[in-house]
């Protein structure tokens, strides 16, 4: 009868390297497909708001400067979002995109959550109206 | 001045101390790197001590007071008396005398008694189950430990540590002549200090913290310390009877940190036992195996 | 529930909380154990700790946002869950969706129970003190993590289902690298079953102790692996199945013994069973699309759906009303079938023992929380709005 059925590994394990990867020092290309904070391409949006009813986490406000030229700025709250791509999926345009490098999300204050995707010159036009960084609307 | 400076700074007191977090350290690195784990850095049990030292003391409710802040102090206090007598680092101790190796057993289970007593005092369920556990583990292992300790004594005839160490240093090594003896002891220690998978008294999944639930900060920073000076002491204790003396410190060092080696691979690779087969595996085997090897021991003694 | 002994009680017995926040329990339930010494002669059980409201959240959410919330009821087993939802509310909108998702959503289910199986027997031996096999455990389980995360960009919340299919297709190179995570982890389910099975220590502790019948079981309406350990072989990917087990016969793998250990043993095994069942999966893996189409608003009509998750049969009723949105969901966790017996284990043996046959049954608590109803001996009565509410309210403080 073996007194340890594990003493072979865990001498292995002294040979073995502890760590996977010593993150931050050791960095590795992210996975192609990982879900990090979204990308909105304002081309091609027609101002649907199908991402915007779709959110799960009321992450994305559509604000319009002009609804006529189709222009418009995303407001996307990237405290609220929960990267589940579903914004993505329900977009027929191809708009939206999920960034698999912008996923160091951290931030010292709330300000750096809100971020406005569009022409600069939308969001210069947004200027007056102030980031909301309350708590999302209930459902 | 220098028997003060003996007590205080080497090889008791503040040596003592440091070498106990280091074997902290030294047991906590390897375990995690048998698990394949990072571990922590090297001066994370002094940190450790010294965020406790820093933090608050809670008192629960309904504890005596007195007993309640005297207990970690009188912990430490023992194991640091037990450290007098026992040869470490390979230095004469600072004390010797006729019986002092009993003296020294009973002044580190006063550590396990204060423990015990630490969870019994308080309030909480957990503690209280803690509080019993202790004491039953102390009572089924001090006697197979004890007794692993008088083998050397026996053949050496002697009580006190010096002539014993003295006597294991001319001879064989008793590893060899006493084997049994050896395995009780070491084992008798990790049980007497309560290390995995000796641990049932503070089984955290059970219990909590067992006995030392209640305590924080300055409480907790002592009794962990005497702990670690407790495992140096026995560690001491074994490597200097059983692994042939103490006569070259460097030696001695080595077959120390060895003898802290194979306890920490030991407490890496078993499940727990529950308190009953804790207690029951000592009084079934332990005991005998300790008695019968001295008995061997004093039949050789009389064929001689 | 409770199975306490008769109120006139000895001097000598204690009761011992356990939870709701307690070192063994990482979740909160909250157990109470009247023990004498270290034996246990009595256990009650509390839930309610973690009640979110998930039920009456979805009906005021999309059936699209749903899919998201449901998979949060459970932080292990998220994709079991939007794939239960997902198959129900398919079924009432008469979608079948392609075989290529189908199959997608088995793999991902089969790799979900792999890591979920690690991930317990990691618990479970943290539980028994053998923090060694603890962390080999989760290491492995990084693995799997690791190729969900290659699969769909998340760890935990893969959110690989959506309404009528998969999000993410597999790619050749995916493939491979699902091929070889499967072989690792035969060979480290091998390594495990070697181990529960022989270390002697850990034997100690799991041999023979909480033995629970076939016939018990049965009668304890215990599910998943618990009730396969017992020899009862329910498991819905054989009796009713779903997805792409319709067409790859899943062996139900089965222990007699319905000790601790023949829990042990019976969910490594089915880590194999997982393993055999992905090879075939990606051997015949459909070509075709992904999703099919899905109306924003489900005719009116009621089902329900089931499934195996890893911890046992996984219970969905969903009622539309022909809205965008849900009129009702009401889910049935495995969880709860099973804690049942943990009670009726746990007399007799010792304080010990308690954490160990807790985990025995993989409990989470997170998903199976609501308000339960204690009915102790002699003491049945209707409850009001107004009990109910003051309930609610006394678990919530
Ligand atoms: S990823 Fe999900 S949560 Fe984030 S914005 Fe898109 S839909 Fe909303
Ligand atoms: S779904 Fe696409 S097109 Fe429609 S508003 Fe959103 S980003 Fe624009």
């Amino acid at each position: 009868m073996r007194i340890s059925t594990i003493l072979g590994m865990a001498l292995q394990s002294l040979f073995r390297v502890p760590a996977t990867r010593s993150y931050p020092q050791e960095r590795t290309p992210s996975p192609e497909r990982l879900r990090g904070q979204l990308r909105w391409n304002p081309e091609k949006c027609t101002g649907c708001a199908v991402c915007v009813k779709d959110c799960p986490a009321v992450a994305i406000e559509l604000l319009e400067v002009d609804k006529a030229a189709k222009r418009f700025v995303l407001r996307y709250h990237t405290d609220r979002c929960i990267f589940c791509s579903q914004c993505v999926q329900s977009c027929r345009f191809k708009c939206l995109s999920l960034s698999n490098e912008a996923w160091e999300l951290a931030a010292l204050d709330k300000q750096a959550f809100t971020v406005d995707y569009g022409r600069d010159e939308d969001i210069h036009a947004l200027v007056e109206k102030p980031a909301s960084t309350d708590d999302p609307p209930r459902l | 001045m220098n028997a003060l400076g003996t007590l205080l700074l080497f090889p008791g007191g503040l040596a003592l101390l440091l070498v106990a977090l280091l074997a902290e350290w030294i047991s906590r690195k390897l375990l995690a790197r048998l698990q394949n784990r990072v571990g922590p850095r090297w001066f994370q049990p002094l940190a450790d001590t010294v965020k406790l030292l820093a933090k608050e003391e809670v008192i629960p409710e309904g504890v005596h007071r007195v007993l309640f802040e005297f207990l970690p102090v009188l912990s430490l206090a023992a194991v640091l008396t037990a450290a007098l007598a026992v040869p470490l680092f390979g230095v004469v101790p600072a004390t010797s005398y006729a019986g002092d190796l009993i003296v020294t057993v009973y002044l580190l289970s006063l550590l396990t008694l204060c423990t015990s007593l630490a969870g019994l005092i308080t309030d909480d369920r957990y503690a209280a189950m803690g509080g019993l556990r202790v004491l039953s583990q102390l009572f089924s292992y001090e006697a197979p430990f004890l007794l692993a300790l008088l083998g050397p004594a026996v053949a050496a005839e002697s009580w006190q540590i010096t002539r014993i160490t003295a006597h294991a240093g001319s001879n064989v090594w008793m590893l060899f002549t006493q084997p049994v003896g050896f395995v009780v002891a070491v084992i008798g220690l990790m049980g007497k200090l309560e290390l995995s998978p000796f641990d049932a008294p503070e089984a955290h999944t059970e219990i909590v913290a067992g006995s030392l639930t209640e305590y924080s900060g300055r409480g907790l920073a002592l009794f962990r310390l005497s702990r670690n000076v407790a495992l140096v002491v026995g560690l001491t204790l074994v490597a200097a009877l059983y692994l042939g003396g103490v006569s070259d410190p460097l030696a001695f060092a080595v077959k120390t940190l060895a003898l802290l080696l194979v306890i920490t691979t030991v407490q890496a690779l078993f499940a727990r036992l529950r308190i009953d087969q804790t207690i029951g595996l000592w009084w079934h085997y332990g005991v005998l195996l300790a008695l019968g090897q001295w008995f061997l021991i004093l039949i050789g003694k009389g064929a001689a | 529930m409770t199975t306490q002994p008769d109120s006139a009680a000895t001097p000598k017995r204690f009761t011992i909380p356990i939870g709701p926040q307690h070192p063994a329990l990482k979740e909160p339930g909250f157990f109470e154990f009247t023990v004498e010494g270290e034996t246990v002669i009595g256990a009650t059980l509390r839930l309610g700790y973690a009640h979110r409201g998930i039920e009456k959240a979805v009906v005021s959410r999309t059936w699209v946002q749903n899919l998201y919330l449901l998979e949060r009821v459970c932080g292990i087993c998220s994709h079991i869950h939007s794939l239960a939802y997902c198959l129900g509310v398919e079924k009432l909108a008469g979608v079948t969706p392609p075989p290529r998702a189908q199959a997608i959503r088995v793999l991902i289910a089969e790799l979900e129970r792999m890591h979920s199986h690690l991930l317990w027997l990691g618990v479970a031996a943290h539980d028994a003190g053998f923090e060694t096999l603890f962390m080999y455990s989760w290491r492995d389980r990084e693995t799997i993590l690791d190729l969900f995360e290659q699969i769909s960009g998340n760890r935990v919340n893969h959110s690989i289902n959506t309404l009528g299919g998969v999000k993410f297709d597999l790619t050749a190179e995916q493939i491979v690298s699902v091929l070889k995570a499967v072989e690792l982890m035969e060979e480290r389910a091998r390594y495990y079953l070697d181990l529960v099975r022989n270390d002697p220590m850990l034997g100690q502790r799991i041999r023979g102790i909480g033995t629970m019948s076939a016939a018990e079981a049965h009668r304890m309406g215990v599910v998943g692996p618990t009730a396969r350990a017992s020899g009862v072989g329910r498991d819905l990917r054989v009796e009713a199945p779903y997805a792409a087990y319709t067409a790859i016969p899943v062996v139900v793998m089965l222990e007699t013994d319905g000790d601790l250990q023949a829990r042990f043993i019976v969910r490594i095994r089915e880590m194999f069973e997982s393993c055999r069942i992905i090879r075939v999966l990606l051997d015949h893996l459909p070509e075709g699309d992904l999703q099919a189409r899905m109306p924003r608003r489900i005719p009116e009509g009621e089902t329900i759906a089931r499934v195996e998750a890893p911890r046992g049969e996984l219970f969905y009723f969903i009622k539309s009303n022909g809205a965008d949105m849900p009129e009702r969901i009401k889910l049935r966790t495995p969880t709860l079938c099973n804690l049942g017996s943990v009670l009726a284990l746990c007399i007799g043996r010792q304080l010990a023992d308690i954490p160990m046959l807790l985990i025995g049954t993989d409990p989470c608590f997170s998903c199976n929380d609501r308000a339960v109803v204690i009915h102790q001996a002699g003491n049945r009565e209707k409850w009001t709005w107004e009990q109910f509410r003051r309930y609610g309210n006394e678990a919530l403080r």
